[in-house]
């Protein structure tokens, strides 16, 4: 029943100091909404990146004619290394022959040359979770070092600015977020913290009739829940419409965006992540009652 | 609340001060369960303290507040409100919530107990009917006389059929007839068996009353008489 109460108390403060409540809600819906924006391209960025390690190959250069004893120790070597997924052997033979049907149309690169000026070698691909710029430097590095191997190419820069991406995307968009909570919090608290100020009298006038502390906090939790919640709604539904109105609507002119993904079960979560934060911005602005 | 062993109110050498200036000194006496108390003395004399002692708004600088045998000053701040919910309050400023009816602010005191809707009904219906203001049950306080809020505070105090009922300066504003009829009132709840204490500097209320009268003068017991 008390509960039941203080819902009902609750409602009407909410109705009654409407703009307040409003303006609250309002900056809420602006923190989540782009936070919400900012997860959209982060997952984006990591869904269009997280598959580029797997194509991702490293090539070994061995010497010519080196014996088949040696290419097949260096094969095992390779195998050995916990972040390798598999070795593939190209003979200087087959290499030439992938190359001249790469160079199709344009056979003229490959006129006037007398002998196959590519080397054996081995197509070394990586397993994804292994696939960080400095494994992959080591195992570069562990590579040349042995007997028979003349050079190693793998796409140092490409690797290197992958992670950086995805690094930097994975922080920035943890600092945004922590920030804009930070910032809803805030919001919950200082919303809160003014209709507790606005309602001191009746509060006192609570706590001299028996009330307990649970009976005067939970009108004011209940509201600050409300707010982030409607607030997260209000999100939830502007970040669907600004999908479906806009960005469907732009994948007809520009083919980039059908690859683009939505992750609409993420999104569900946006008002339940409203409640959470008004209720910490109540409960802490609540703080401590006193007798 | 279990049933108090000695007195329902005890003072013990009670001293109260607000910055350095003593509103109580050295206050001793005793109500027993069912008594019913005048506090007099004039404005000033500390009447409205001595109350506020009584219903924890207040602790004592010195000496010991027991009430219905629970010393206020070792009692768990968790256990204040439910300490409070045994005594009725009729505050000399009201203290009646504006924006709620006659029945909202008469039914508070019985939501802060947990009561059930049908409860709350029966006993707000019941103590309206023992202050005459049944009809005024949707009407918001500011729209009431001076009397007529005060017999809601009245109601709004006994509702929850409280173990002592505090009354502070209850016919301050009111003329002579309607302050007769609050008197009858507390008479009526003092005859079921509850505990009160009236402040009040109005003597003819007490005159001829065979009742306690606690006089105070500058924070001191001045006397302790039958009237």
């Amino acid at each position: 029943m008390p509960l039941m109460y203080a819902f009902r108390l609750a409602m009407q403060s909410l109705r009654k100091d409407k703009w307040i409540n409003i303006l609250s809600m309002l900056t809420i819906f602006a923190g989540l909404f782009i936070i919400s924006i900012s997860f959209f391209v982060f997952y984006n960025i990591e869904a269009a990146t997280r598959n580029l390690p797997e194509k991702f190959s490293m090539v070994v250069f061995l010497d010519n004619n080196l014996p088949q004893t040696r290419i097949d120790e260096i094969a095992g070597t390779l195998r050995s290394k916990h972040t390798v997924s598999s070795v593939k052997f190209i003979s200087r033979n087959d290499a030439f022959r992938e190359l001249k049907s790469t160079l199709r149309d344009s056979q003229y690169v490959l006129e006037g040359l007398e002998e196959n000026p590519l080397p054996d070698s081995f197509e070394v691909r990586l397993r994804r979770d292994a696939v960080g710029s400095e494994s992959v430097s080591r195992l570069a590095d562990e590579a040349r070092k042995m007997k028979g191997v003349t050079e190693v190419d793998y796409g140092e820069k490409f690797l290197s600015a992958l992670h950086n991406i995805r690094t930097g995307v994975k922080i920035g968009g943890t600092i945004l977020a922590i920030i804009l909570c930070t910032g809803i919090i805030f919001v919950c608290y200082s919303t809160v913290k003014i209709l507790f100020y606005r309602r001191n009298e009746e509060i006192e006038t609570f706590k001299l009739l028996g009330a307990t502390k649970g009976f005067i906090r939970a009108p004011f939790i209940i509201e600050g829940a409300a707010i982030g919640t409607a607030g997260g709604l209000t999100s939830l539904a502007s970040v669907f419409l600004l999908y479906y109105f806009v960005f469907l609507k732009l994948t007809i002119s520009v083919p980039l965006f059908k690859s683009v993904l939505f992750p609409a079960v993420w999104f569900l979560l946006l008002p339940v992540i409203g409640m959470f934060l008004g209720l910490f911005g109540a409960a802490v602005a609540l703080g401590r009652l006193r007798y | 609340m279990t049933e108090p062993v000695g007195p329902m109110i005890s003072f013990q050498n009670v001293t109260k001060e607000y910055d350095a200036q003593t509103a109580l000194r050295d206050i001793s006496f005793s109500v027993e369960k069912g008594e019913m108390v005048f506090l007099t003395g004039p404005s000033g004399s500390g009447k409205t303290t001595l109350m506020k002692l009584i219903y924890l708004a207040e602790w004592p600088d010195a000496g010991q507040v027991t009430i219905a045998g629970w010393n206020t000053s070792e009692l768990r701040e968790s256990s204040i409100p439910y300490v409070r919910r045994n005594i009725g309050i009729v505050f000399q400023d009201f203290r009646l919530l504006d924006n709620r009816t006659v029945f909202e602010n008469i039914a508070l005191a019985l939501r802060i107990r947990g009561a059930g809707d049908r409860e709350i009904k029966a006993k707000v219906y019941d103590a309206l009917k023992t202050v005459n203001l049944r009809h005024k049950a949707d009407s918001y306080p500011k729209k009431l006389s001076g009397g007529e809020q005060q017999r809601v505070v009245i109601a709004r105090a006994m509702a929850a059929e409280p173990t002592v009922l505090l009354a502070d300066e209850p016919t301050g504003n009111l003329d002579p007839e309607t302050a007769d009829g609050v008197i009858r009132t507390f008479r009526e709840i003092h005859a079921k068996g509850t505990t009160i204490m009236i402040a009040t500097h109005n003597r003819e209320l007490y005159r001829n009353s065979g009742k306690k009268v606690l006089r105070l003068d500058s924070g001191m017991l001045a006397g302790e008489e039958v009237c």
